[in-house]
């Protein structure tokens, strides 16, 4: 839990920032050895000082971004696994740690798969449901929202949100659509219509199906947060992201789908940008409330549909940047700053990217040209990633570390920049692992 | 006036795009004519691509434009209508991986420059597309995956058509991470980078 000072609003958007990276950097951890502490606050100081633009005594290698999963992998773990047993990762993943030393802590994604059962879940599809258990996590495109809705969307996004979007999405949350809309429940005989759903057998059937999910929920959160403690405890600092989307991803991933909001762009204009400046507000105050309650310094966006190759500089400028600016501009304000992970290439987007102020963000970039990176946004920013999947995947271990060490060459003289992957990847092998992370030292 | 229809599909008016081709209709145009017409602008789409000037709304939307004449069209087009295809393709995402939106628009662009494809849809194993290989009898094979999991199962599939001794089948492979270097890993014989790569590798190995 973040809390603010009482001069929170004379501060300035650096000042903020400063206060919720010391948060970070200062959390309780209770070491198991000397060694181990005396570890983690060297690593934490080199991550805190390469969030800060200062010089280090080395460059920071990421493994989480493309390895989380090989880590566990390596060891038997499959994708059904990671999906539904938590307490099976525990191993591997102390075992990596030990052995590999990182420099952050890394882990798989904390996927609920018994809850995303309990509820039905129908954007993705993962191992040990509907795909083979080797296999993890894979996203389900459909239309969960109608081009005729998006005037409804934008008049609350939070109501459809609840009352239409999860009950699509998650069946088991059907009732939810029962609700009334809560800004109208203000006098005593509004309370009739804000509790009659909560009278009725298919909401009370969910309510017990949602106590159920909540309890397993705190079982997973007890061991994954039982195995990040002993991480932390064994050296190991985490980098602390809440995952966020832009207005347009958000619209476009999993409530338009891709097909419906590309051809929204020329159907319905300006519905699709009334309904991504309707996110902006909504998607700050979320933001900043996770933050202030994790204690995340950082919002790590996945960026999809703002790719050169989807979209073109002005269809990007007129559907996709504003509102994702202004959401960016909006944490900023509150000390947030911004991890974008910028997936396919940007290369067409870097003076874009450059008009956000100093210290904003992290640009973590998978294909884009590493060479005008450096030279329009090095300055500015922590810059970070590139190292290939299929150079990791299918490369040889001299590939990995010539490309690594021409990286680290590249960002010799820039301010900021952290070693890591372009993209995740199942496969590699523990030499190359080796070779990416002995790019720094 | 199949000028304007041209227009209208490269400047994405969608409903005039529809109009003018009810209008050729009543004015006597033959749809072979029409045809031509969104060939012709699905060309100009497709060069603006390859340069840069349009992107995948673009192809999307002019692929909703054909469809939707092409259903205009359906009932007054002649048996004997159909043209000469410049060869076959199958086309599938390999085992594993369920991403279909790239693979869609590889096949609509192949489907719009001349070749008869047969679209396996996603998830398709190593065996299913050896097998409609030898049914189609087609030359050419694609192969789709927007994962890096897609990268074992490329391989294998090229393998297992290699296995069955289809030496005469050439195999592109396309999709977010792939590149040369997966392309060696798998022994395919080409990757496109996009819809248009694709059609360009697929007429070049035609020729041959």
């Amino acid at each position: 839990m973040f809390t603010r000072p009482d001069n929170w609003n004379e501060l300035s958007p650096l000042e903020r920032r400063k206060l919720r990276l010391d948060h970070w950097q200062n959390q309780p951890v209770e070491f198991i050895t000397p060694e181990a502490e005396a570890n983690y606050k060297v690593r934490i100081d080199r991550l805190r000082k390469t969030y800060d633009m200062q010089p280090v005594d080395r460059r920071v290698a990421d493994v989480w971004m493309g390895a989380n999963e090989y880590i566990v992998r390596r060891k038997g773990i499959t994708g059904k696994d990671i999906v539904y047993n938590h307490e099976k990762l525990r191993e591997p993943l102390l075992e990596f740690h030990n052995e590999f030393q990182p420099d952050t802590a890394a882990t798989p994604l904390p996927y609920p798969g018994k809850i995303m059962d309990m509820l039905n879940y129908k954007s993705y599809v993962w191992g040990g449901q509907k795909l083979p258990d080797k296999l993890t996590i894979q996203a389900v495109e459909a239309e969960h929202m109608s081009g005729d809705e998006y005037k409804e969307f934008a008049a609350d996004p939070t109501n459809f949100w609840m009352k239409k979007f999860l009950p699509r999405v998650m069946p088991t949350l059907e009732p939810l659509a029962m609700l009334t809309d809560l800004p109208r429940v203000s006098e005593n005989v509004d309370i009739i219509d804000l509790i009659l759903p909560f009278g009725t057998p298919p909401f009370q059937e969910m309510l017990k199906t949602l106590m159920e999910a909540g309890n397993e929920l705190m079982k997973m959160l007890g061991v994954v947060g039982q195995t990040a403690g002993m991480i932390a405890a064994s050296g190991f600092p985490s980098m602390g992201f809440n995952i966020v989307k832009t207005p347009f991803d958000y619209l476009g991933d999993t409530v338009r789908g891709t097909r419906g909001i590309l051809m929204d762009m020329y159907r319905r204009p300006d519905d699709l940008i009334a309904a991504c400046e309707a996110y902006v507000p909504v998607l700050i105050n979320a933001v900043v409330n996770a933050s202030d309650r994790n204690g995340a310094p950082a919002a790590m966006y996945v960026l999809h549909k703002g790719a050169d190759a989807f979209m073109s500089k002005e269809q990007f400028e007129k559907f996709y940047w504003p509102t994702w600016k202004q959401v960016m501009l909006g944490l900023y304000e509150e000390g947030i700053t911004s991890y974008l992970f910028i997936e396919g290439s940007y290369n067409n987007r870097l003076d874009n990217l450059a008009e956000m102020p100093e210290k904003s963000l992290v640009c973590h970039f998978d294909q884009t040209e590493m060479g005008p990176v450096k030279e329009i946004l090095s300055d500015k920013f922590i810059i970070a990633g590139n190292v290939p999947a299929s150079l990791m995947s299918t490369g040889s271990v001299a590939e990995v570390r010539a490309y690594c060490d021409n990286l680290v060459e590249l960002f010799e003289d820039a301010p900021s920049y952290i070693l890591s992957h372009g993209c995740y990847f199942e496969n590699t092998t523990d030499e190359k692992m080796r070779a990416f992370m002995d790019a720094v030292k | 006036m199949t000028q304007q229809l041209i227009d209208a599909i490269i400047e994405m008016r969608e409903e005039d795009s529809i109009k003018i081709t009810n209008k050729l209709l009543d004015g006597g145009a033959s749809p072979t004519d029409i045809l031509n017409a969104c060939k012709a602008a699905m060309d100009v789409i497709g060069q603006r691509f390859e340069n840069g000037e349009a992107f995948i709304p673009e192809l999307m939307m002019a692929g909703e434009m054909m469809t939707a004449v092409t259903d205009i069209l359906k009932p007054r087009m002649a048996k004997d209508a159909s043209a000469e295809k410049l060869g076959k393709i199958v086309l599938g995402t390999v085992q594993g991986d369920i991403h279909d939106i790239a693979k869609d628009i590889v096949g609509f662009m192949l489907d719009l420059n001349g070749f008869e494809v047969t679209d396996l849809g996603v998830d398709v194993s190593p065996e299913k597309f050896v097998e409609t290989v030898q049914e189609t009898g087609a030359k050419i094979l694609g192969l789709s995956g927007f994962l890096t999991l897609a990268f074992d199962p490329m391989k294998d599939t090229v393998e297992a058509v290699k296995a069955a001794g289809l030496d005469n089948v050439k195999i592109m492979i396309g999709g977010g991470q792939i590149n040369e270097q997966i392309r060696q890993y798998t022994n395919a014989d080409a990757y496109g980078k996009d819809a248009m790569a694709a059609v360009a590798i697929a007429k070049e190995w035609t020729k041959e």
